[in-house]
């Protein structure tokens, strides 16, 4: 199967085409346009892109296998994991938010429950005393502060 | 003369004990970086870029700390070819040849000894090199003007692939997709936002430094999921270690063989460290001849290709701290981090920031001399630390590396952003885009876009102008060879290494 490569270079050629779109869409600079604008350059990426996207539609390298779908949303889980701790550094704090993206991550990854939440909660904590006390950048407390 | 001066007045700076801490911390943490595999040098680096920044360290103590740990890597890769069989990073391929055989015949420890003797020497002589070259190379660049900096530019891309590289298409596709996003923001010279959509967090452009903790680290943190690979690999026990003068004198004519070639290597663009220790590697095959017992765990086939990767590692410092153009993925990260410190790599910097960069020269020396005392009596530690399986390491480094990314803005939409770029990363790699194009071209997309537009300025739009120059002709003739030449001779060069991998 060449699948992949003629996907990705359909998917590439559109972004070429809209991005080079774009660029002639630009307003002319304040004070008049010189021989050179802010277009030229992506005006010749696009191209650059388009040419490369046309090569892999053409002549596409053999696949390399995307895993099962079961694996694609246990990645996904684990993107998610890692957005959600970015989210919860703020509100819940740094060491609970890393204590669970660590032990969630050492657990998918094939450890046993009680020692990713071991290695979560000590590199955590860890993790929190040398940036707050050795290196003195702050990070959140967030529910541990009262 | 001036040359020495200049030297020793970096030398001044590196033996302060601050700087010789900065030393020995980023040789301790590159050996580490270097010996897991899987994290490599690249991703390593990326990853200490914004702990250094939000520490707020000066610019000569980061590139001090960033340059021992680039050193660091190099020396650290081999620990894992030795013991595993497997290359931390893909120069040190070659010393898996003779070094795993080493292994298995329990000389594990005279390896890993003999390794770190041709690790010194390759970095030494090519420092040496570093620094009879890069002072001339930096004068002639002065010559440069806008076209023949475009024409540079262009050519760094085309060689990027290298003489190995498979499909340049693919190259010049992650090249391209690179410069786009450098485009991003608002436009310097005239003001005109660019594909901002009128997002308050584009109008600054993409952070660069997230793109490639982003792209390194998270996509890496994805394959090694999905290929379950928590549990590492089984390695070989270390003997102790009986090493006589005779026989680091036997492998020395090999290693300065290796570290000559592997710095030529590094200098020149395409070729790369890879590269470097596959010639240093073959060329020694073929001096020792019959009397070797190469792939079987010859010393000397241990001793050629480390000192080769090592002399590459420096050499390949030339054409970054010269030129501003890096020549492999781990310099590229390097120059990553001169720009976020403003430092801008060039002809200039030898002028303008002379005692940064001889500070970082002469640190390299100091570097390599701790890496050498550290790594022969200190091997044990690293190799315990190298059987932490990587089920609970990777999600450790993925701690350190998005708190290196929020402590730089205190802000989740760095992080989300991070985890983007993981997505795409691993989108791209498997689709078998490489990944250092996109960086470089974030990178270099700024100031190839200002050379591009001052030529055309200067000569009134006229595109012929890129071309007027011998030494810009003579730049975009080496940046096609460049693109056309791996597609002839590549296969022949690919099918040689894989025939000395497999053993012929």
């Amino acid at each position: 199967m060449r699948l992949n490569d003629r996907v990705f270079g359909m998917l590439m050629l559109i972004l070429a085409f809209g991005y080079g779109w774009e660029a002639t869409q630009f307003p002319e600079p304040f004070g008049g346009g010189e021989s050179v604008g802010p277009e030229t350059f992506p005006i010749i990426l696009s191209f650059l892109l388009g040419i490369s996207a046309v090569y892999l539609l053409l002549k596409p390298d053999p696949d390399e296998a995307w895993p099962a779908s079961k694996m694609l949303l246990e990645l996904s889980a684990v993107a998610l994991a890692i957005l959600v701790f970015a989210w919860a550094i703020e509100p819940l704090g740094f060491i609970p938010a890393a204590i669970m993206i660590v032990s969630y991550l050492c657990w998918r990854m094939g450890a046993k429950p009680k020692n990713s939440l071991l290695t979560g909660t000590i590199s955590s904590v860890v993790m929190f005393l040398i940036f707050n006390n050795v290196l003195e950048l702050a990070l959140p407390l967030g529910l541990l502060e009262f | 003369m001036e040359t020495i001066n200049l030297l020793m007045q970096g030398f001044a700076v590196a033996l302060t004990p601050e700087s010789i801490m900065f030393a020995i911390i980023g040789s301790i943490l590159g050996t580490l970086i270097g010996a897991l595999p899987g994290l490599g040098p690249a991703n390593g680096v990326a990853i200490l870029i914004p702990l250094a920044f939000s520490l707020g360290l000066s610019p000569t103590s980061s590139l001090i700390l960033l340059t021992s740990v680039y050193a660091g890597a190099m020396y650290g890769g081999r620990i894992s070819s030795i013991l595993l069989n497997i290359p931390g990073d893909e120069p040190a391929m070659m010393t898996c040849l003779d070094g795993y055989p080493m292994a298995l015949k329990g000389k594990a420890a005279e390896a890993l000894a003999i390794s770190a003797i041709a690790s010194f020497i390759g970095s030494l002589i090519a420092t040496i090199g570093l620094v009879i070259l890069a002072p001339i190379l930096a004068k002639f660049a002065l010559k440069f003007g806008p076209a023949e900096y475009f024409a540079l530019f262009a050519l760094a891309f085309a060689t990027l692939g290298g003489i190995t590289g498979k499909n340049q298409f693919k190259t010049l596709m992650a090249a391209a997709l690179g410069l786009m996003i450098a485009s991003v923001g608002i436009d310097i010279s005239s003001g005109v936002q660019r594909y901002t959509f009128n997002t308050l967090e584009l109008f600054e452009g993409v952070d660069f430094i997230i793109a490639i903790v982003g792209l390194f680290a998270i996509s890496e943190l994805l394959f090694f999921i999905e290929k379950h690979a928590g549990d590492g690999m089984k390695k070989v026990a270390v003997n102790r270690l009986k090493l006589t003068m005779k026989d680091v004198i036997k492998v020395l004519p090999s290693s300065i063989r290796g570290a000559l070639l592997g710095f030529v290597a590094g200098v020149l663009p395409g070729a790369g460290a890879s590269l470097g220790s596959f010639v240093s590697y073959t060329l020694e095959k073929k001096i020792v001849g019959a009397n070797g017992e190469f792939g079987k765990g010859d010393p000397r086939g241990v001793a050629a290709p480390e000192a080769g990767n090592n002399g590459a590692a420096s050499g390949a410092l030339v054409p970054m701290l010269t030129l501003g153009v890096p020549g492999s993925g781990t310099t590229a990260v390097l120059l990553a981090m001169l720009i976020s410190l403003n430092v801008t790599p060039g002809p200039m910097l030898f002028q303008q920031n002379a005692d940064l960069v001889w500070g970082v020269i002469a640190a390299l020396f100091v570097g390599n001399l701790v890496l050498l005392l550290l790594n022969i009596p200190m091997v044990g530690i690293f190799v315990k630390l190298l059987s932490i399986p990587p089920k609970y390491l990777m999600p450790i480094v993925t701690l350190v590396a998005s708190v290196g990314i929020y402590s730089v803005s205190h802000s989740a939409l760095d992080l989300y952003f991070m985890v983007a770029f993981g997505v795409v990363g691993y989108i791209l790699r498997k689709v078998d885009i490489p990944l250092v194009p996109v960086i470089l071209g974030m990178l270099l997309g700024p100031e190839m876009e200002k050379s591009l537009r001052h030529a055309l300025v200067l000569s009134d739009g006229d595109w012929g102008a890129l071309f007027n120059s011998g030494l810009s002709i003579g730049l975009w003739v080496v940046a096609i060879l460049g693109l056309v030449l791996p597609m002839i001779i590549g296969p022949i060069v690919r099918s040689k290494m894989k025939q000395a991998k497999t053993g012929d």
